[in-house]
């Protein structure tokens, strides 16, 4: 395995009686695009605050390029908040030009390596507009121009696509995992489990502020079944779902609302039957193949486990 | 990557953003302006106040013009840490590898460059309707208004940069800064001589330190003598004292991320 470059063992952060982190443990290659899973408030932000040096850690060990964290890493790493990080009246220039003296760079040295990103996310000729002047998708891609500028061997994105529409998510990926990948660690927190499944080569699910599992996306998947069938069941009972269980093929059961998650080995040996167990009550039936989503809810969903698949 | 450069690169950006923020560069400026042409002229002739050293009362209030141009400047310049906070700049400043006080350093330099600057043009402005003594020489006349501004804006930054880093939001610090300073301003001699006041007024404008900034820019350019006057020596002892700890205490506190502990 990869020499780690973030190292976290035990951590714990209060923000007042809530933990954010609570026994946090978790390992991230060297090179590798690593990706943190998690709802809402299940603590990632917190965490690439916390590599990123600007909290600290109330109990456990935390370490980055084997160091603890200090102002002086950071030279190291770029971070993209969730939200952009602009001022308004500077344009898109003279944005970078503040962020790379900030990291040490020459006025002229910003400047050059500013146009060349600007131009690798598709922001060629746009360094005297004023940041009000470009679209969100734009700024994003600003965003990630600034956190490359110095030439980070760690970056972390927090969310680094909210708000971006697809089209503009993919040219932004494309020119950070093409153009700008070099051998550099990408720590990215997301919701968004499909980007996740597209470009991580590890994840990690994160649940309340602990680490429930990690592996690569293929990994996880290759753990569940291979369908995931999600059946539209008006008047679902608990009884006619434990039975559902027991049938030949199928895995976990899970529900939501009127909505059935099942995973199966045969969709369609399984479907048929249950048109057959419930004539009348089946208003919809979607089969795809089991995502990286799957896996998701499976380990960290809030959603009603009603039966533990057999395996 | 050194401090300075740091810091300079943010005083160059916040320099930038104030000259493009032409609400803040002029607002600062005009009303102080305004209370000297209006309510200098209009004092001037309607009271005749022939107690004033000055001559007139339009004269007599240059100093205080200055003060309160300080006085709104630190406070505009101040508020852009809310502006950084909401536009998500300053977690993107607190992410370099600087220390936060290296970050405030370079804000507050711009800011009190931008205080000064104001302030002199300013007193520039007032230069056609009084008649200046520089009793010292001009030279060492301005030299001395300038000393004067250049402390009277680092103590106005501390102050502004100490609530800054402790009220959650720009309306309250707005308040905040004016039920502070618009009393200091009141009994600092900017509007009426300290000489002659009853006893407890002559008490807070004996401890009230911009009392001595504007001592100080009256004796420089259009007394004609220091007699009513603290003296020089008492003035710039006092700014200097006071400005430099009321500074280096401002940027002890770095401003929150944010409010919600997140």
């Amino acid at each position: 395995m990869a020499e780690a470059v973030v190292e976290a063992r035990g951590i714990v952060h209060r923000y007042g009686e809530r933990r954010a982190l609570d026994g946090f443990t978790l390992q991230v290659p060297a090179g590798c695009v690593f990706g943190l899973l998690g709802p809402n408030g299940s603590g990632k932000s917190t965490f690439i605050t916390m590599v990123a040096a600007m909290e600290r850690p109330a109990e456990g060990e935390l370490r980055v390029f084997g160091q603890e964290p200090s102002p002086s890493l950071r030279a190291r790493t770029a971070t993209v908040f969730q939200e952009n990080a602009q001022d308004p009246l500077l344009s898109a220039g003279e944005t970078l030009r503040l962020a790379g003296k900030l990291f040490g760079m020459s006025g002229s040295a910003a400047s050059d390596r500013g146009r060349r990103l600007l131009g690798t996310f598709g922001l060629a000729g746009r360094e005297k507009d004023r940041i009000g002047a470009l679209s969100g998708g734009m700024r994003r891609r600003l965003e990630m121009a600034r956190a490359l500028l110095h030439d980070p061997d760690l970056l972390l994105l927090d969310e680094p696509t909210t708000g971006v529409d697809p089209e503009e998510r993919r040219a932004l990926w494309d020119a950070l995992l093409n153009a700008e990948r070099l051998r550099r660690t990408v720590l990215l927190a997301t919701n968004d489990l499909a980007e996740a499944d597209g470009v991580c080569e590890q994840v990690a699910f994160i649940k309340d502020g602990r680490v429930v599992t990690t592996g690569t996306p293929s990994a996880l998947k290759a753990g569940l079944r291979r369908e995931a069938v999600r059946v539209g069941w008006e008047g679902v009972t608990e009884a006619q779902l434990a039975e559902v269980r027991n049938w030949p093929g199928a895995g976990e059961v899970t529900t939501d609302g009127e909505v059935v998650h099942l995973a199966s080995d045969d969709a369609s040996a399984l479907v048929p039957r249950l048109f057959a167990f419930a004539p009348g009550a089946i208003r919809s039936v979607t089969i795809e193949r089991s995502s990286l989503e799957d896996a998701y809810f499976q380990h960290v969903s809030r959603r009603t486990a009603v039966v533990e698949a057999a395996r | 990557m050194s401090a300075v450069g740091a810091a300079m690169a943010l005083f160059e950006r916040d320099i930038r953003a104030v000259l493009r923020s032409r609400s803040q560069l002029y607002s600062s400026m005009v009303t102080p302006l305004l209370f000297l042409v209006f309510l200098g002229n209009g004092v001037s002739s309607g009271l005749e106040p022939t107690a004033l050293s000055a001559g007139n009362f339009t004269a007599y209030l240059v100093a205080g013009a200055v003060v309160m141009t300080a006085v709104f400047s630190s406070t505009f310049s101040s508020a852009s840490y809310y502006r950084d906070r909401d536009s998500g700049v300053l977690r993107m400043l607190l992410s370099s590898p600087h220390r936060p006080r290296t970050i405030l350093l370079g804000k507050s330099l711009a800011g009190v460059t931008i205080g000064v600057v104001q302030a002199l043009v300013v007193l520039l402005a007032a230069a056609p309707f009084v008649q200046f003594e520089w009793q010292f020489g001009v030279p060492a006349g301005i030299a001395i208004a300038l000393a004067a501004v250049v402390l009277l804006n680092l103590l106005l930054a501390g102050v502004a940069q100490a609530f800054a880093s402790r009220i959650q939001t720009m309306q309250g610090f707005h308040l905040l800064m004016n039920l502070a300073l618009f009393p200091l301003l009141f009994f600092s001699g900017a509007f009426f001589p300290v000489a002659g006041l009853p006893a407890w007024l002559e008490v807070l404008a004996r401890v009230n330190p911009l009392s001595y900034a504007v001592d100080a820019m009256q004796l420089a350019a259009y007394a004609d003598g220091t007699d009513g006057y603290f003296g020089l020596a008492m003035d710039f002892g006092v700014l200097t004292a006071v400005s430099v700890l009321v500074y280096v205490a401002g940027l002890a506190r770095v401003p929150r991320l944010t409010w919600s502990g997140a």
